[in-house]
């Protein structure tokens, strides 16, 4: 009886803690048809409900996170996408207007990252992805990459002091993310649109495993790859928090915001 | 049986030239026979006792037409699901007590899904419906309306006795699922007739060529295109032509106010339904039936994505896409000739691309599509119920 009692009181805890805790969503895009729809004001308004600590934020074209930035600046965390419009996730790598566009961007606004970009394979090593590597490591910028692990290999090649965020962990297995992350020790990972590692508020072993092996080295993070999907910011917080609730709290505190807030949080500053 | 057996395996070995110099590979020959036979053989849903009852049927389709269901006594199942419109109404969104944000489905073919409405919030068919009779913004009525006309007109209790063996429950929530079991009995009686595809694809089968000739050249190309470079066969599946999965085809899904979640609402709201086949009013004692209720699980990606339709009688059943969005078959298939993959995830629905469709091609694609109507309707014509007798 005391025993049960004592369950509860925790479980109460528990959901108390997870209820507050932040949040810092590693992965949103705000792209003009986002900010067509859903005005600046409106989008932080959003991002405040969902209890945000911090949100990493790329647009295509770029004026779309400057917006919100401007709006919002002690929340939202800029990073420049090799993207001027929606439409170019397959052919920035060969496209040569690119870099200057960077370079043009870096010049004018404060970002703390490059990306998120999609890389895939020996692309990696094309003449544009690598002035890209370049221009990360001459401002001391994140890149952000969707990208399979042998284009991370060889961003790493390029730079091995570059400071990757892998976007989705590469949607690979639990296993082969912990090989990487062990391998590459400027490697961190978001989570977004992956749900296997909470599905019903619970950590299967294999990502738990993972989590306490590396809990430096993980974020969520939401994805609006479309307008729509700003709306599913709040749920997606909330959805964390559950599955966040099955770990240890200082594990679940570090994934949640602090290890964004540690990498990103004074990038700004310098 | 045997030679039958030896032609079609001669077929899928050496292809077919079917008609007028159009040569159909193994490949193709096998793709195109999955899409078949038609119509399926009726399979009774073992969630629901009365499924292929004649009296439940009965009832079901004297409910069906009953406007007394809904709250103000004006609306009925058929008012939206309308027979002469291809069982849907014609509408961008459906038009209850108020317009809803989504397209009315036909409930021709129902019984071959695996799960019901847009989100798929329904796993079975009698669970489907009744949402729209609870539905405040639909039909509105409740549990206790509808239990009080079973209980409270003798055509009714009559009927529903000789249905389920027992007078309407004095739980109101028991006859309303009785209710819902009756319709859905007679849903499934809701089956299109045979099409020029089916004539087609049973003529490819028996390796008659000279009845394969006779499908119109340009469905024909559709059909081709439609098995192999467009690949809509990947969720156009089966003699339905659907997986009866959910896929986020780029179709925006803002609503009045807000988002329509799709999926993603559709598995919450199944999970939280005392109507779902993990419920006690789930005939199938061995369990068997609620196996993929209990293991669905709700995902990112479900945001957003929508049920595959059927595409029997799809020329009768514009406006298409679960909003009602796309006036035409041509503008259905200009979008997915267009398709807008910024729209997708990277990671999400990796079979969707662009098909960059010349006219010709689209043009055939949509004579594909309009050969799937019914020649004529395999249902017969309403006849005026008898009186029930005890």
């Amino acid at each position: 009886m005391r025993a049960a009692a004592l369950l509860i009181a925790l479980t109460v805890l528990g959901t108390a803690r997870a209820a507050e805790l932040p949040v810092f969503d590693a992965h949103v895009h705000y792209s003009h048809d986002a900010w067509e729809s859903l005005p600046p004001k409106e989008a932080i308004v959003l991002l405040r409900k969902a209890g945000l600590k911090r949100a990493l934020v790329s647009s295509s074209g770029d004026d779309g996170q400057q917006r919100l930035y401007a709006e919002a600046p002690e929340l939202v965390l800029p990073s420049l996408r090799p993207y001027r419009s929606r439409g170019e996730i397959s052919t920035w790598v060969r496209d040569d207007s690119v870099p200057s566009y960077l370079e043009e961007r870096l010049k004018k606004f404060r970002y703390v990252a490059l990306g998120e970009f999609h890389l895939y394979g020996a692309d990696a090593d094309l003449a544009v992805p690598r002035r890209l590597v370049q221009l990360a490591k001459q401002h001391a910028l994140f890149l952000h990459a969707h990208s399979d692990i042998d284009a991370v290999e060889r961003i790493f090649r390029q730079d091995p002091g570059a400071r990757v965020l892998w976007a989705h962990a590469g949607f690979e297995r639990p296993e082969k993310v912990r090989e990487m992350l062990r391998k590459h020790r400027n490697l961190w990972c978001d989570l977004a649109f992956r749900s296997e590692h909470g599905s019903g508020g619970k950590v299967p072993a294999e990502w738990r495993a993972a989590f306490l092996e590396f809990p430096d080295r993980f974020m969520v993070g939401t994805d609006t790859f479309t307008p729509e999907r700003w709306h599913y910011i709040v749920e997606h917080a909330q959805w964390s928090r559950q599955w966040l609730a099955d770990l240890p709290a200082e594990v679940a505190e570090r994934i949640a915001w602090k290890n964004g807030e540690t990498l990103f949080g004074s990038l700004l500053r310098r | 049986m045997i030679a039958r057996t030896a032609v079609l395996a001669l077929l899928l070995a050496t292809g077919v030239a079917a008609a007028q110099g159009l040569d159909w590979s193994a490949d193709e020959v096998r793709a195109v026979l999955r899409h078949g036979p038609w119509p399926p053989p009726m399979r009774p849903d073992p969630s629901n006792r009365v499924s292929g009852k004649r009296d439940a049927i009965a009832l079901g389709e004297k409910l069906f037409f009953e406007p007394r269901l809904s709250r103000d006594g004006r609306l009925l199942c058929a008012s939206c699901h309308v027979p002469y419109r291809g069982w849907q109404d014609g509408r961008a969104r459906a038009l209850g007590l108020a317009e809803v944000d989504r397209n009315t489905p036909s409930v021709l073919n129902v019984r071959m899904q695996r799960w019901f409405g847009w989100d798929g919030a329904g796993d079975s068919l009698w669970a489907q419906s009744l949402r729209p009779i609870l539905d405040a913004r639909e039909m509105g009525a409740s549990a206790a309306q509808a239990a009080a006309l079973v209980r409270g007109d003798a055509e009714y209790g009559c009927r529903y006795r000789r249905s389920f063996g027992m007078a309407p429950e004095a739980d109101d929530e028991a006859v309303l699922v009785g209710v819902a079991k009756a319709l859905a009995a007679f849903q499934e009686t809701l089956v299109s007739g045979r099409s020029a595809f089916d004539d087609f694809r049973d003529a490819l089968a028996r390796g008659d060529a000279a009845a394969a000739a006779r499908y119109p050249r340009a469905a024909q190309r559709g059909l081709r295109l439609f098995v192999g470079k467009g690949a809509c066969n990947a969720c156009h599946l089966g003699p339905a032509f659907s997986n009866g999965e959910f896929h986020d085809t780029g179709v925006p899904f803002f609503i009045r106010g807000g988002v329509d979640p799709g999926r993603h609402g559709g598995i919450r709201r199944l999970q939280a339904s005392a109507y779902n086949l993990l419920g006690r009013y789930n005939d199938d004692r061995s369990g068997a039936a609620a196996t993929r209720t209990r293991h669905v699980a709700l995902e990112h990606r479900n945001f957003g994505e929508f049920k595959v339709p059927g595409l029997r009688n799809a020329a009768l059943t514009a406006p298409y896409m679960h909003n009602g969005s796309l006036a035409t078959l041509a503008d259905v298939v200009r979008h997915y000739s267009e398709l807008d993959v910024e729209r997708l995830h990277a990671d999400g629905e990796a079979i969707l691309k662009p098909l960059r469709l010349t006219p010709q091609d689209s043009a055939d694609l949509v004579a594909f599509l309009e050969s799937l109507t019914e020649r004529e309707s395999a249902l017969g014509e309403r006849q005026a119920a008898l009186p029930c007798s005890p």
